[in-house]
């Protein structure tokens, strides 16, 4: 957002001591948003845990010996039963068939296999993985429900001869959450991954199979391995299903992790022609004539299940969101980088053309009022007025004093200056202090500056030439920050040079510019008497003004050499509750203004063009920018690193282009522009939690009183700070800040 | 080639931790240690930059803290502590600082000498202690190449200006210290050879820094990217190890004297904190890639070390707050500090070998059979011994520490942490 305003910290600190401060709320306001932030984090770690995107691990053990594995295991059948100690084979009796397929449920060939086997009316084994079983517990359901039998092949497919018995635990567990949230049930069956048949068991993957049996799961090899995955064709695969005449087998063939048509057409032949030699396909415990392997779940541990089955489509739902929002953020930024770019080089092309005049009565040389509202400010007083005096366009120079306690009124009268007044008032507010200021000034163009601002010599006389254009109500200054020395400080200047030199162009040829900075700013009286004067409606009169302007169908330009000096909050702290007022306040001016939407005439067009691109731009764009970072975060530890951090540099690339045009339109030296890495990696985020905060101020509430707000003052410092102290002096002051 | 490959020639990494070692600055030069409380009162001889010419706390805290995480790095052996608080980088950036300021004062002749003066005596004590005990231990002229290069290398014991030798698999007295105590002692010399170059260096550095501050603070770095690149080669592993360290913290001793010079005072403030994390990155991007783990760490990568440990000097020497007295919550630990800083060569210089002490003694717990058997972790565990070592480096403290004193040219205390007239020796 265009920075550029400037308002007094002062007055907060005073009211601060009156009151103190309330800690809860305040860190409710930081709770807040971290929270949503965690959330969201969270959601996208359990999206990436079930794609496999964390934690998983693709070693697989090369073959060992097999000394330790008993010899009748490995000339032993396919299903190993090691429970209670023991260690015995069973085999599936002749002319039966068990066919399994691992690794599913897959979302396309998952049912095609189905489809096969129920056209054929036979039944099979699925050895589900639990990543696949939580994002397509539909499928498992319907696996259970057309009588198939499901195996578990645990949860994210590791080679458990690697793991810890803790991590095996773990896996066969949440194997099983997941298929009781989807089908109701549990399973004995399991399969481990990168088995084959059990003569292939060896000294690493044996003791896994003990410990299994030890926790009461029926181990499933095979007898035949289709070798389907290595899509050889279909009666290849036919072939290497088919079991020496008349045999039982344990078939392997898979229906997920690839192409698999192959094995669906293959399916097709294999069935009936297996069928018509005598087979029966039939599940594991049928064919065994064992009791079925699976219990129903009832209780707690089916609502668990159900509910990381929720959570994990909710997850991905939520990521599809955040994707999504990502990609608008994206283009919101590029659209917008490009269209200043693209503007404001025509802005800078027009005006610094050789020639150029604002309108026919340039130039303009009649002499101004400027008004100083100033509460407070005995520090800077004092150079503020004096670079007044020596303006080389005749001023007359109005000091409102909005009840200061530090003498700021006498300053300024002891200085003894010609053509400086000084009034008072008791504190009323800076609106207040402005309309009075209007009421006692001499000329018809008026400028308005902030008591804690310096100009140029040069300055008024600059930013009144727009006034030769009269259609033009009110001029946008160029304000500049004086003390840049600090991070803080540097990292503020690049935000107001690109402010100044690329949004305020930009929105100065859409016509639409949103805020004349309170720092150096000049208005046409008539103008202002049009739309009545400043306001205390919002915490941001000055965008108040400038969209009310809009809307009486006023021009409002900027120009770019009337340049200000002024002096940058240097703490967080200032620097939070100064943005928070603009923020929120310019949130409170575009809902006071909202009827322009449906208006007609200039008020029409700016509530059509205007309104939503500030609030695209200033408003909604800023929320979404923390998925930058939170999938910055994610890319960094999950996700490609190296793809991740060449987008990130990408971007700040494009930023530090940006940024340096800007610069150099405004003939600023680059130095400054070394702080751009680390202010994308702090001071960005500052901003956009302010932003949220002045949401969750809005949403919970605010609404509702922001009508109010002049007279209450509640709403006029964020959430948690000091509240003025008087309701009336309150709002008061600077726009209702406290 | 790594830097351990380089200090103990066939010693391939030996039990002792690496070469890292804290460094007695200069402990504190020509500013005596502060009397009580206050903290700074006392005289100041040369200070440009102090506003007060007494001690900078802050220097003190940074120096405290530095030799402490030495002395829990060579017990623990951690990767990353030394990528948490580069510690010889601080140091020598304290003692290029003070050296900045004695030279500004003072002929350039007279500040090298005082500095030898100051360093040399504890170093000559270590070595009468060790060098006899290694050579009752069995190390003679016949362990280098030839007799006569033994009896000359000794001469670095006296003058080191290059690594003094030690002998190399000595075996340590059962159950009082361990084997390799030899390599404990004489591994952390390195240090004190380094300083002694860039103190002999330091009045052309000084020229050199006030001519082209900039090229000169980042030429060591440069050194350092050239040796890792390969495209000089250096013979023999002694000029190696010289020209290794130098690039290292080459860096750091003279962002001390810029420091000190006001060099770093006429940057933008804004330009150190955003510049010093994009250096640092690189430096740890650099040592993550090169494989960082514990016996492999910083010490062994001198150039992510010197670009890691600039950056952290940098930063520390940016907020160089300059307390002339300590911020309330650090009141508690003045004495510590105090202590820390007057005694800094003697505890950097035998801490390693309270630690093969400790070690040692900790042993014993084997033989008792309960604790074997219910507590295993506990004897395994090195942090029930770190006490220990502190309180045997206190004893050598009371033992070596008043040859301190006596190379500054003042009266030698037992335990000089600051309070008034205590503990005279």
């Amino acid at each position: 957002m265009g920075g550029g305003r400037r308002r007094r910290s002062g007055r907060r600190s005073a009211s601060r001591q009156a009151r103190g401060r309330r800690m809860i709320p305040l860190r409710l306001r930081h709770l807040l948003p971290l929270v949503v932030l965690l959330a969201m984090m969270a959601m996208l770690m359990l999206r990436g845990y079930v794609h496999s995107e964390i934690l998983a691990d693709y070693r697989i053990r090369p073959e060992a010996a097999a000394d330790t594995v008993p010899q009748k295991i490995l000339d032993g059948g396919p299903v190993v039963d090691t429970r209670g100690g023991g260690a015995t084979s069973l085999d599936v009796p002749d002319h039966r068939i068990v066919l399994t397929f691992d690794d599913g449920p897959d979302p396309k060939w998952t049912p095609e296999v189905l489809d096969v086997l129920k056209k054929h009316h036979a039944h099979a084994v699925f050895f589900i993985t639990g990543t696949m079983a939580s994002r397509y517990p539909d499928l498992v359901k319907r696996m259970v429900d057309e009588g198939h039998e499901i195996g578990l092949h645990t949860f994210n497919h590791p080679d458990l001869s690697y793991q810890s018995k803790k991590r095996i635990d773990w896996e066969l567990t949440q194997n099983q959450l997941a298929l009781a949230g989807a089908a109701g049930i549990r399973t004995s069956l399991f399969r481990p991954p990168y088995s084959s048949s059990a003569d292939a068991l060896d000294n690493a993957s044996w003791p896994v199979t003990q410990y299994v049996g030890a926790r009461g799961y029926l181990t499933v090899l095979t007898t035949a391995d289709s070798e389907d995955w290595r899509r050889p064709g279909v009666r290849e695969i036919i072939a290497n299903s088919t079991p020496e005449k008349g045999k039982g087998a344990v078939v392997l063939m898979h229906d997920s992790g690839g192409d698999r048509s192959q094995t669906v057409r293959a399916l097709d032949t294999y069935l009936p022609e297996l069928q018509a030699e005598g087979y029966r396909f039939d599940h594991l415990t049928g064919a065994l004539k064992a009791p079925s392997a699976h219990t129903a779940v009832t209780g707690l541990e089916l609502w668990k299940g159900k509910a990381w089955v929720f959570l994990v489509a909710a997850s991905d739902d939520i990521t599809g969101v955040l994707v999504v929002g990502l990609a608008a953020i994206g283009f919101l930024v590029f659209a917008r980088f490009g269209l200043m770019l693209l503007l404001s080089a025509m802005h800078t092309r027009r005006t610094r053309r050789s020639g150029f005049v604002w309108g026919p009565h340039a130039p303009v040389t009649e002499p101004v009022s400027v008004l100083v509202p100033a509460y407070n400010e005995a520090k800077c007083i004092e150079n503020t007025v004096r670079s007044l005096i020596r303006s080389e366009h005749p001023v007359d120079i109005l000091v409102i004093d909005d009840g200061s306690s530090d003498g700021t009124a006498r300053i300024v009268e002891d200085l003894n200056l010609p053509g400086v007044r000084v009034v008072r008032q008791l504190n009323a507010g800076k609106p207040a202090a402005l309309n009075r200021g209007i009421a006692n000034a001499r000329h018809d163009i008026i400028v308005m500056m902030d008591g804690d601002t310096v100009f140029e010599p040069s300055t008024v006389g600059e930013l009144v030439q727009p006034f030769a254009d009269p259609r033009v109500g009110a001029v946008a200054g160029n304000a500049k920050v004086g003390n840049k020395d600090t991070l803080i400080g540097a990292w503020q200047h690049i935000e107001y040079v690109m402010g100044f030199n690329l949004d305020r162009r930009m929105y100065d040829v859409l016509r639409c510019m949103p805020t004349i900075p309170g720092a150096v700013g000049a208005f046409r009286r008539t103008a202002l008497n049009r739309v009545g004067g400043m306001s205390d409606d919002t915490l941001a009169e000055d965008t108040d003004i400038t969209m009310a302007l809009h809307r009486d169908g006023w021009k409002v330009v900027y120009a770019e050499k009337a340049r200000a000096w002024t002096e940058a909050p240097e703490s967080v702290q200032q620097l939070w509750s100064q943005r928070y007022r603009w923020c929120y306040g310019t949130m409170q001016a575009i809902w006071k203004h909202r009827r322009a939407v449906v208006e007609r005439g200039p008020s029409g067009r700016f509530g059509r063009v205007g309104l939503p691109l500030v609030s695209l731009f200033m408003v909604v764009a800023p929320l979404l920018a923390p998925l930058i970072d939170l999938f910055l975060v994610y890319g960094l530890l999950f996700g490609p690193t190296g793809r991740t951090i060449a987008a990130w540099f990408g971007v700040l690339a494009i930023q530090a282009g940006c940024a340096a045009y800007a610069f150099v339109l405004d003939r600023e030296r680059l130095t400054p522009l070394v702080s751009l890495p680390l202010q994308q990696l702090l001071y960005r985020q500052l901003m956009y939690v302010v932003l949220l905060q002045s949401w969750i101020t809005a949403l919970t509430g605010g609404r509702l009183r922001w009508q109010k707000l002049r007279r209450k003052g509640q709403v006029a410092a964020p959430p948690g700070e000091a509240a003025p102290a008087e309701a009336g002096r309150a709002a008061a002051v600077d726009g209702g800040a406290a | 080639m790594t830097n351990s490959e380089i200090r103990s020639p066939g010693v391939p990494s030996q039990g002792v931790s690496s070469p890292d070692a804290p460094s007695p600055d200069v402990l504190t030069p020509d500013v005596p240690p502060p009397g009580p409380g206050s903290g700074g009162g006392t005289k100041a001889p040369d200070a440009p930059s102090a506003p007060k010419g007494g001690r900078d706390r802050y220097f003190d805290l940074l120096r405290a803290v530095a030799l402490f995480r030495v002395v829990l790095y060579h017990l623990m052996g951690w990767a990353w502590l030394p990528v948490v608080f580069p510690s010889m980088g601080v140091m020598f950036a304290l003692a290029g600082n003070l050296m900045a300021r004695s030279l500004a004062g003072r002929p350039a002749l007279t500040v090298v000498r005082g500095r030898l003066r100051r360093l040399l005596p504890p170093l000559w004590l270590l070595g009468a202690v060790g060098v006899g005990g290694m050579v009752l231990a069995g190390w003679g002229p016949d362990d280098d190449a030839s007799p006569g290069w033994w009896w000359l290398h000794l001469a670095y014991w006296v003058l080191p200006v290059s690594d003094p030798p030690y002998g190399e698999s000595l075996s340590g007295v059962h159950g009082l210290i361990t084997d390799d105590w030899a390599v404990a002692m004489g591994v952390p010399l390195w240090y004190l050879r380094a300083y002694l170059w860039f103190v002999l260096l330091s009045p052309l550095l000084l020229r050199a820094l006030r001519a082209a501050p900039w090229p000169t603070v980042l030429a060591p770095i440069a050194l350092s990217a050239v040796l890792e690149s390969g495209a000089l080669s250096v013979p023999g592993w002694r000029l190696e190890a010289a020209l290794s360290d130098l690039g290292a913290f080459g860096a750091c001793w003279l962002l001390g004297m810029a420091h000190q010079q006001g060099v770093l005072r006429r940057l933008p403030r804004y330009v150190v904190p955003s510049l010093a994390p994009v250096v640092a990155g690189i430096g740890l991007w650099y040592a993550l890639s090169d494989d960082l783990r514990a016996g492999h760490d910083l010490d062994d990568m001198p150039f992510a070390q010197s670009l890691w440990s600039f950056a952290a000097v940098l930063l520390l020497l940016h907020l160089s707050p300059s307390w002339a007295g300590w911020p309330r919550p650090l009141r508690r630990w003045d004495r510590l500090i105090t202590l820390l800083n007057s005694r800094a060569v003697t505890i950097y210089l035998w801490h390693n070998v309270c630690i093969g002490v400790a070690e040692a003694l900790w042993d014993h717990l084997w033989s008792i059979g309960w604790l074997e058997r219910t507590t295993p972790w506990l004897l395994e565990s090195p942090w029930p011994q770190l006490p220990f070592v502190w309180l045997l480096t206190a004893l050598c403290v009371v033992c070596f520490g008043w040859v301190e004193d006596l190379a500054a040219r003042r009266r030698p205390r037992l335990w000089p942490d600051g309070r008034a007239g205590s503990h005279r020796a």
